[in-house]
């Protein structure tokens, strides 16, 4: 895809609602821009908004109202591609979602051979490179069956930079893993962000949020409440209701298991 | 778990159930004065009985010394010259008339049994292709978001699912047939396909929403379209699930096609019901044939048990 697109903001949301509908309003209003090379991690109580905001940013949910642009093209214009867009944006899931008839190496190399349409031997080199940089090159011919939840979501993370994307999109990746596990992902994820990639981290891991991202967002029942540097946030949080959630997170016994 | 002596008496008192089955079977064979000809049924199957090789025209026979038979025929004719034969029915110079057996040959082919079964398996693997297309076509149908594709698949499994195979076999054949002017054949496999089509929509439509929505959710994430998705990530593992129903429903298939018989198809049944009336051996016919269906039916499910493990390597 050639664009001449090389503005500063990777994505500006405006004004975005979104209803689902039962009438249930689960974003509302919500405003947010993340630059080029930034690292956004969205925080926030379950139920509050974060994983819907973040898969507006590929359309996965449609919007009510407002508008998305990301790198420079407007999301809701006819003339966009979505699949082409989506091209641009890799994405990872709480529950890696890797397909399970293909192995480690063949989930990575899914995309950009069937819709990049790539030779196969660039494919499989570039590919290969990828399962090593996620410190996986042993266990590439594996089945998503055989491997360990920490090293699926590599694989899962290895498969959304197949297409070379400039946004990368996660959805709580660390959430379905055990403890063990989390520090491996979590790795992986800080390595991209030295190389300056572009990321939105919807997650729980306060840690990790206040020593990889550049900014952090509070959502709190669908609306964007603050939108900061980490350490307002966590250092010196002013707005009541981040005090409470943070209050309730440090306390509970989940995040002992955590590193912070 | 089982102790390796209980499944050997187990096995045991199995065989014997079976041996008693089979052996009041023989005797009620036997009370009913039934007299079994198991030779009977053979040429039915394989004929090796010889063949003649008949006169082309009125004429005279001439035997050479290497035994090559000349025919000359009295309207002048380019005279029939037979080099290849087993036994010769006449001698030198006799006179020959149009049609008379001048020599005969070995040469074993199928009998009507041995067609009838090739028919069976052509009918039914013919029909298993298109079946399976359609399935897929109006599966896909079936789970897409387009109101008309979706009505219509509907339409087309209620209505196929909900009328019997005999029906819908003198439907197409004597109305559609006429109106499109098809072959016995092409309707025999048309019915097939359409009935079978039907019920292979369900199983497949199943199989598509087994495969957890988050699957094409991350294909679509890299950049697939719905096509793309569903082509490399959904309906493999889709076809996956669908094996094993979609083995029963062919081997439903090949039963199924037995009823084709009522267009004059000469499939197996029918070769059946022509042998009985020849060999006057109904039991050893009826036996056979039921021998060779599941024959068929047995190797089919065999072949998709093989497949279905080499799919499993990914478990």
């Amino acid at each position: 895809m050639t664009r001449e697109y090389t503005g500063d903001d990777m994505i500006v949301a405006t004004h975005i609602d979104k209803f689902y509908p039962n009438g249930c309003h689960a974003l509302k209003d919500v405003s947010v821009t993340v630059k080029r090379g930034e690292v956004v991690a969205i925080i926030g109580p379950s139920g509050s908004g974060k994983s819907t905001l973040l898969r507006t940013f590929n359309q996965f949910e449609e919007i009510s109202a407002g508008s998305i642009m990301v790198d420079g093209v407007d999301m809701y214009d006819k003339a966009t591609d979505i699949n082409q867009l989506r091209e641009n944006i890799g994405m990872v899931f709480q529950s890696f979602n890797l397909f399970p008839h293909k192995t480690a190496l063949e989930n990575v190399m899914l995309a950009p051979l069937k819709v990049a349409k790539r030779p196969l031997k660039e494919v499989e080199a570039q590919s290969t490179l990828l399962m090593k940089q996620v410190g996986l090159s042993e266990r590439m011919n594996n089945y998503p069956s055989h491997l360990s939840g920490g090293q699926q979501q590599r694989v899962a993370i290895a498969r959304a930079l197949a297409m070379t994307p400039d946004l990368m999109l996660f959805d709580e990746p660390t959430s379905a893993l055990d403890p063990e596990m989390v520090g491996e992902v979590l790795d992986v994820i800080k390595g991209l962000a030295k190389v300056g990639m572009t990321m939105v981290i919807v997650t729980h891991e306060m840690g990790f949020a206040k020593e990889v991202a550049d900014r952090v967002v509070f959502m709190e029942d669908g609306a964007l409440l603050i939108d900061d540097i980490p350490s307002k946030i966590f250092d010196a949080p002013a707005h009541p209701r981040l005090k409470q959630f943070l209050a309730k997170v440090f306390n509970s016994t989940w995040v002992i298991k955590v590193r912070i | 778990m089982q102790s390796k002596s209980g499944r050997w008496v187990g096995h045991g008192i199995y065989a014997l159930l079976m041996f008693t089955l089979v052996g009041a079977i023989y005797l009620s064979g036997k009370s009913i004065n039934y007299n079994w000809h198991w030779d009977r049924l053979w040429p039915y199957v394989i004929n090796t009985e010889m063949q003649d090789i008949p006169a082309e025209s009125d004429g005279t026979a001439l035997i050479a010394d290497n035994g090559t038979i000349t025919i000359e025929f009295d309207n002048g004719d380019t005279p029939q010259i037979i080099t290849q034969y087993d036994n010769k029915l006449i001698s030198n110079g006799d006179l020959i008339f149009q049609g008379d057996s001048v020599a005969q040959f070995n040469n074993w082919r199928f009998g009507p049994l041995a067609l009838g079964l090739w028919m069976t398996i052509k009918i039914s693997f013919v029909s298993l292709f298109f079946a399976l297309l359609l399935g897929l076509v109006f599966g896909l149908m079936r789970v897409s978001n387009n109101t008309v594709a979706r009505d219509l698949a509907f339409t087309y499994v209620e209505v196929i699912r909900g009328t019997p195979l005999l029906i819908q076999i003198f439907i197409v054949y004597f109305f559609i047939g006429t109106v499109l002017d098809l072959d016995k054949f092409t309707a025999g496999v048309a019915a097939l396909s359409i009935f079978t089509g039907a019920y292979v929509v369900e199983i497949i439509r199943a199989g598509i929403q087994a495969v957890p929505v988050s699957q094409m959710e991350a294909a679509r994430s890299t950049g697939m379209t719905y096509y793309q998705a569903m082509t490399y990530v959904v309906l493999p593992q889709a076809f996956k699930r669908s094996l094993p129903p979609l083995a029963g429903q062919f081997i439903n298939l090949i039963k199924d096609s037995s009823l084709v018989s009522v267009i004059a198809i000469t499939d197996l049944t029918k070769a059946g019901r022509e042998v009985v009336s020849g060999s006057f051996a109904p039991f050893e016919v009826w036996f056979t044939v039921a021998a060779l269906y599941l024959l068929l039916t047995g190797s089919l499910s065999w072949a998709i048990q093989q497949l279905e493990k080499r799919l499993s390597a990914s478990d």
